[in-house]
């Protein structure tokens, strides 16, 4: 039952994410070929690969953001921890629970949209590749779990109703603009998920195979956080 | 039944930096009674029942929940399966309905009553269908005792549970921890209401700054508690000195009058007042309320 409570936490959230990134994502790939050079592909791919994933990449972040909001910190500033702390389970369950309900939703973002955009530009007759969705949804699936690492360790440390995500939503536009120079952008998370190393600037297809060791880093710099998320709440007070 | 206690706590204490929120705490609770925790606001009953129950970490001491140290994370959770904690302010998942709630809960207690569950929902006159972030507090509190009530528990422990509820809700509150007391189950409630823990409660715990300044069966405390006014002829310096026996907790005068609260001993202090040539000596029981004045005062 711990899994129906995680569900009904997050679901509005989930829901409300999950519609606005389908249907955003559908429209951009559906009018995506009207500015198109006529017999190049450049346009469509130029729109659904910057329009498209790096708008998806954008609402997917601020939704894990959204939706790692929660756990035991926030059930203190709700007043709800004591209820939950009651109840005959470890926090290390509590947490496992919700991240994991987190990580399925999270993991939903990625795939329904590309899908949906997948499946309009099949509908429709426009161009569309299997292997450059798989691609994308790789970097944003395997990088974006720096952030859901973030969000989960912030949601972990710092008290408040909605402090967290705000914090988070601080720490990510901090680390983009750090990282954007020049000379640190290769380890921008959020250039890393939007695939601008990959990307072929002539064709707008992201080239080469995907970047396994880097999408291992991200999990396990994620695992990382994750566990000291674990630890904090170990360690608190309720 | 064992007569083991429930709760048990030795040296327990929480201290946050320099300041102690709880020290040096020695408390019983025996099986099968009804235990009354009171004190004023921060004393620290609160953060002594969240010690119990592993949500708060002791900083000394140590402690057990029927037989399982407070501290240990499994023991914790395996007494955790035969207590029912309903919580000072009664915050439930506001985006639960009462049913949803009840469903989760009884999802966590094998021993859970469902018979329970329908007799207080309509006691309780509580709409099943009703999202709870849109119950007055009243009804919460009616709520969160139902699904306290409902899980069998062998230890039931309530901080504040008359808070939020009418005249005729804390009749059925008290009604309720009887029974619940008479079908075997310890309770531990803590307390500003000293007129319903003088109705229910067997053993009365007074704690004060973070400290038990008292811990006894209410019946002793009326049996052995004494107001004993005293009129004298006059009232020399000395005669407050000559009346310190043991058992008098403090002594008052006003004119020729001395007033003397005793906590034992109220015949051998009457006997020496009469030996002072009182003129007059009246011994009078002494309320819950006055002795926990008393002690608050006097700590």
């Amino acid at each position: 039952m711990l899994w129906y409570k995680s569900w009904l936490e997050t679901r509005s959230r989930f829901l409300i994410s999950l519609l606005v990134a389908v249907a955003l994502c559908s429209l951009v790939v559906y009018h995506g070929d009207q500015d198109a050079i006529p017999n190049t592909t450049l346009a469509y791919y130029y729109n659904v690969l910057q329009g498209g994933h790096v708008l998806l990449c954008m609402m997917w972040v601020m939704s894990v953001t959204l939706l790692t909001m929660g756990g035991l910190l926030r059930e203190k500033a709700v007043g709800t921890a004591p209820f939950t702390l009651a109840l005959p389970v470890s926090r290390t369950r509590l947490m496992a629970v919700r991240i994991s309900v987190v990580l399925g939703e999270a993991m939903a973002l990625v795939i329904v949209p590309w899908a949906a955009m997948f499946l309009i530009g099949s509908l429709t007759g426009k161009t569309h590749s299997i292997q450059q969705a798989f691609f994308h949804m790789a970097l944003l699936a395997g990088g974006g779990m720096v952030f859901f690492g973030t969000a989960l360790l912030t949601s972990s440390l710092v008290e408040g109703e909605y402090t967290a995500p705000v914090v988070t939503f601080g720490a990510v536009l901090g680390i983009s603009v750090v990282l954007s120079s020049s000379s640190l952008h290769v380890y921008s998370p959020m250039e890393f998920i939007a695939g601008a190393e990959y990307l072929d600037r002539h064709t707008r297809l992201l080239t080469g195979p995907i970047p396994w060791m880097r999408v291992a880093v991200s999990i396990l710099i994620s695992a990382l956080l994750v566990a000291i998320s674990a630890k904090a709440v170990q360690a608190r007070d309720f | 039944m064992t007569s083991e206690p429930v709760v048990e706590t030795n040296g327990l204490g929480k201290s946050y930096g320099r300041i102690s929120a709880v020290r040096d705490l020695n408390l019983t609770v025996g099986p099968g009674r009804i235990t009354a925790f009171l004190g004023l606001n921060g004393a620290g009953k609160s953060t002594t029942i969240r010690m119990l129950l592993g949500m708060i970490r002791p900083t000394e001491g140590s402690g057990t929940v029927l037989g399982r140290r407070i501290d240990d994370p499994a023991g914790s959770l395996e007494f955790r399966r035969r207590v029912a904690y309903v919580s000072e302010d009664k915050r439930l998942y506001g985006y639960m309905t009462v049913e949803q709630i009840i469903r989760f809960t009884s999802s966590f207690y094998p021993d859970w009553r469902a018979d329970v569950v329908r007799t207080l929902l309509k006691q309780y006159d509580l709409p099943p269908d009703r999202k709870i972030r849109s119950l007055s507090k009243g009804m919460r509190t009616k709520l969160a005792l139902l699904l306290a009530l409902a899980r069998r528990p062998q230890l039931l422990i309530l901080d504040e549970p008359s808070e939020g509820l009418d005249p005729v809700g804390i009749e059925d509150l008290l009604q309720s921890l009887v029974a619940q007391c008479a079908e075997g189950t310890a309770v531990f409630f803590s307390s500003h209401q000293i007129a319903e823990v003088e109705r229910v409660a067997d053993q009365v715990c007074i704690l004060h700054q973070g400290r038990l300044v008292l811990d006894a069966s209410l019946d002793d405390l009326r049996l052995s508690y004494r107001q004993i006014d005293m009129v004298f002829p006059s009232l020399p310096a000395e005669l407050q000195s000559q009346l310190q026996l043991e058992g008098v907790e403090s002594i008052r005068t006003s004119g020729h009058q001395m007033s003397v609260f005793a906590s034992r001993n109220a015949d051998a202090i009457m006997e020496r007042a009469r030996d002072l040539h009182a003129g007059s000596i009246e011994a009078a029981p002494v309320g819950l309320r006055e002795i926990f004045l008393q002690k608050v005062k006097e700590n």
